[in-house]
């Protein structure tokens, strides 16, 4: 049962607390506009927050990601729902819009908890962390990830057996069971949609064995193992924790692929196994890295050459999609592709595969408004109605769009498409 | 490097092909395919040569019966271009390129041709059975002979250059050299492949349909001895007897699965039929139920009154010996064990 029935009103609701929701929130709020953030997640910050570095300039993406989210998280006038779903909304009138949004219980008082652990420490459950892709474990009472804003501690009451031992340990007394769903009803003059991408499941491509073969992670994974905040400290293998010797890539995993329902090219696969490459080389000197690719797409600033240093980094190029994956009784795996230079099947084996998956659209979008009035491009994505002229206007009046929820982009086009969002939302609040 | 003739496809397209020009040249389909090899790699290669037209590298290549069409490639091709259909639209292709008539390429092309080909043989069969009388004893026995020189001078005067003309495209024209010797020590590879097309075994999961496939062989080709060299229908040894009933039981029964397969659509293979396919099928099965009946017309004594039965059966028999052997899908059987051969005795 809802505990109340809130009523509040801002100038703008930002739906996603990514990169591309934070910077078109932090925009808004400069200008002196009231924004709200609803995030569904436990922090802000999205998918860039998890992430290693970034092409082509190889900066520390946690280090680009948390002055933002502590800047966002502090300003005055933003307010973050964490945990929290926009139910639906309404378009009232002319810069008018009601917004029905539900914020799940956390289960600690947030603005009591310290952020100590104690909690962490005393719970007996262990389940796999999904913010750590699932290497390794965590508790069910727990902090998400050491950077994430609100750094507070959250009860995942699925896989809790209320068995009290955090309640016990905890010195401020902000663990609450009693917490119940609250409901919102939320008065809004304009929308920016910021609900970004969902990974491709690799488990929907059977002959590549992900999910059955050990030694085959996703390239989302892979950046986590190579994040300053990585589990393992290292490179290593799931399924022995051997340190890997040959690492092979396979691009178009789950994009320009007909047969998954994605065709379109994900834009980013290309440039961020070249990234991790590169990266791999720097973590393991003696590590061969392969590629295995149908084209490089190298198309923005910096990206060729960012290729071209690769390649002369000793990064292996070879121009083929991989057929199937077989592993071996030592976990090693057998890639077979054709060499599209030579025209010629071949066999190649690796200790370690990264599957690099494709970039899908975040459909929860299109359930926003009532009647389907938000509409959406062919391949499910946010429509822009004049992406030429005004890329964040959808089929709404006063409603925006920003980011990955438009279609596949990397992070410099995502803030871009960001501050267009919020331009274009600025001036529909300002005109008369 | 030939030139580009993207017509090429237009006319592919007239043998069943689909838009193979839609592929981006990942390699998938040669990656999966359980036949592809470091020596042989199909089928991206094959689709390649047909995008850009080049239609002599083709005729020269044997690839496209080195495939039996598990269908893994089409399942997974990321760009839906269908490569399993193109080889077998290219098979078609090729059989039309080997023949010296050009009857199977327009066979092939129009069903209209087709179906009046089938009523002229059926009209000629009634008429042939018209002059004599609708004399069951001498319809029966002229039939019996039909069928030697039918199979000889189709064999003789059609099969025979064709295999001559594909020998000459793939072994003669790109200037291979092939020692005497080889010819026949290979003719072992020639015999089994066209007995056991063991090469199939190759594809997963493919033991059943191998299995149908074999027994289907040994009925087809127990049935034709039965009956043109034993001579069944008038013969009163009961070892032969039985052995047609057995033979012509084996073809319709593996016909109906084929045909059912062709229906439900659920296997790559059986996705996209042609004309040509379900003659085939079709043909062979009213083969073995039609000599079946009018065997067990002969046994029970019914085939007097019913001598319609046997001019059914004789109509079947005379297109499919006329039609479907030296211009259909027929000839896929000899020319992929000849491509087994010639492979053979072009490696090394």
């Amino acid at each position: 049962m809802p505990e109340k029935i809130i009523n509040a009103s801002y100038d703008a609701l930002v739906i996603g607390g990514g990169i591309a929701g934070g910077e078109a929130a932090l925009n808004l709020a400069n200008n002196g506009f009231k924004v709200l953030i609803v995030e569904k997640d436990l922090s802000i910050g999205g998918k860039m927050i998890l992430l290693s570095k970034v092409f082509p300039t190889l900066d520390c993406s946690a280090c680009i990601t948390t002055p933002k989210v502590s800047e966002i998280s502090r300003h005055k006038d933003i307010t973050i729902f964490t945990e929290s779903e926009v139910k639906y909304i309404v378009k009232t009138g002319e810069k008018s819009f009601n917004a029905q949004v539900i914020r799940n219980p956390r289960y600690v008082i947030t603005e009591d908890c310290t952020g100590c652990q104690l909690c962490e420490q005393a719970c007996p459950v262990i389940v796999s962390d999904q913010y750590q892709y699932n290497l390794v474990g965590r508790k069910a009472a727990f902090i998400p990830f050491s950077i994430a804003s609100p750094r507070v501690a959250a009860i995942d009451i699925e896989n809790c057996t209320l068995c009290g031992a955090c309640e016990k340990v905890c010195p401020t007394k902000c663990i609450d069971f009693s917490q119940e769903i609250q409901e919102y009803d939320l008065e809004i003059k304009t929308v920016v949609i910021a609900t970004g991408f969902k990974l491709f499941d690799p488990l929907l491509i059977p002959r590549y064995g992900y999910g059955i073969y050990k030694n085959i992670i996703t390239s989302m994974q892979m950046e986590r193992q190579l994040a300053p905040t990585r589990p393992f400290n290292t490179i290593l293998r799931p399924g022995d924790g051997k340190v890997p010797d040959r690492i092979a890539y396979v691009l178009c995993t789950g994009s320009r692929d007909v047969t998954v329902g994605n065709p379109i090219c994900s834009q980013i696969c290309c440039m961020y196994s070249i990234k991790q490459a590169q990266l791999l080389m720097g973590a393991l000197p003696m590590a061969d890295v392969t590629i295995y690719y149908i084209n490089i797409r190298s198309f923005g600033k910096g990206f060729e050459e960012f290729y071209d240093q690769a390649k002369g980094m000793g990064v292996n190029f070879v121009k083929g999609k991989i057929g199937k994956i077989r592993e071996k009784d030592n976990g090693d795996l057998i890639m077979r592709y054709e060499d599209i230079n030579e025209n010629v099947v071949k066999e190649a084996e690796h200790d370690m595969v990264v599957l690099s998956v494709g970039v899908l659209p975040n459909t929860d979008s299109a359930s926003l408004f009532t009647d389907g009035e938000l509409k959406l491009d062919p391949f499910s994505f946010v429509f822009q109605s004049d992406p030429l002229a005004s890329p964040a206007k959808t089929s709404i009046e006063g409603v925006f769009v920003a980011g990955t929820a438009t279609g596949p982009m990397d992070i410099p086009d995502s803030i871009l498409s960001a501050g267009a969002a919020s331009s274009e939302a600025m001036s529909y609040l300002i005109r008369k | 490097m030939a030139a580009i003739n993207p017509e090429f496809g237009k006319e592919l397209n007239r043998y069943g092909a689909f838009d193979f020009n839609a592929c981006y040249n990942c390699g998938t389909c040669t990656a999966v395919c359980s036949l592809s090899t470091e020596e042989d790699s199909f089928p991206r290669e094959m689709v390649r040569f047909s995008v850009l037209g080049m239609k002599d590298e083709i005729k020269s290549s044997l690839k496209p019966w080195l495939c039996y069409y598990c269908g893994e490639c089409s399942t997974n091709c990321p760009q839906e271009a269908n490569p399993g259909e193109l080889m077998m639209s290219l098979r078609r292709w090729l059989t039309t390129e080997y023949d010296w008539t050009k009857l199977s390429g327009l066979l092939y092309r129009s069903l209209p041709l087709t179906i009046i080909g089938f009523i002229i043989i059926a009209i000629g069969v009634l008429i042939f059975s018209a002059l004599e009388n609708f004399n069951l004893q001498s319809i029966m026995h002229i039939g019996h002979f039909f069928e030697i020189i039918a199979i000889a001078s189709v064999f003789g005067f059609i099969l025979l250059p064709n295999i001559i003309r594909m020998w000459w495209l793939i072994i003669m024209k790109p200037r291979i050299k092939v020692p005497l010797m080889k010819y026949i020590t290979g003719f072992g590879e020639l015999i089994v492949h066209m007995f056991t097309q063991k090469r199939s075994l190759g594809c997963d999961n493919n033991q059943l349909r191998w299995f149908e496939h074999f027994i289907l062989v040994i009925g087809y080709l127990g049935l034709l001895f039965t009956t043109v060299f034993l001579d069944w229908f008038s013969n009163d040894n009961l070892f032969v007897i039985v052995l047609g009933y057995i033979m012509s039981i084996i073809i319709f029964i593996v016909t109906i699965d084929f045909m059912s397969d062709r229906i439900k659509k659920q296997k790559e293979m059986s996705k996209f039929s042609q004309p040509s396919d379900w003659m085939f099928v079709v043909w062979l099965f009213l083969m073995g139920l039609t000599a079946f009946i009018v065997r067990l017309f002969i046994d029970t004594g019914l085939i007097e009154q019913n001598i319609w039965l046997y001019l059914f059966h004789l109509t079947i028999l005379v297109q499919w010996a006329l039609i479907i052997v030296p211009f259909g899908k027929w000839t896929h059987f000899l020319y992929r064990s000849f491509a087994m051969y010639f492979a053979k005795i072009k490696s090394q």
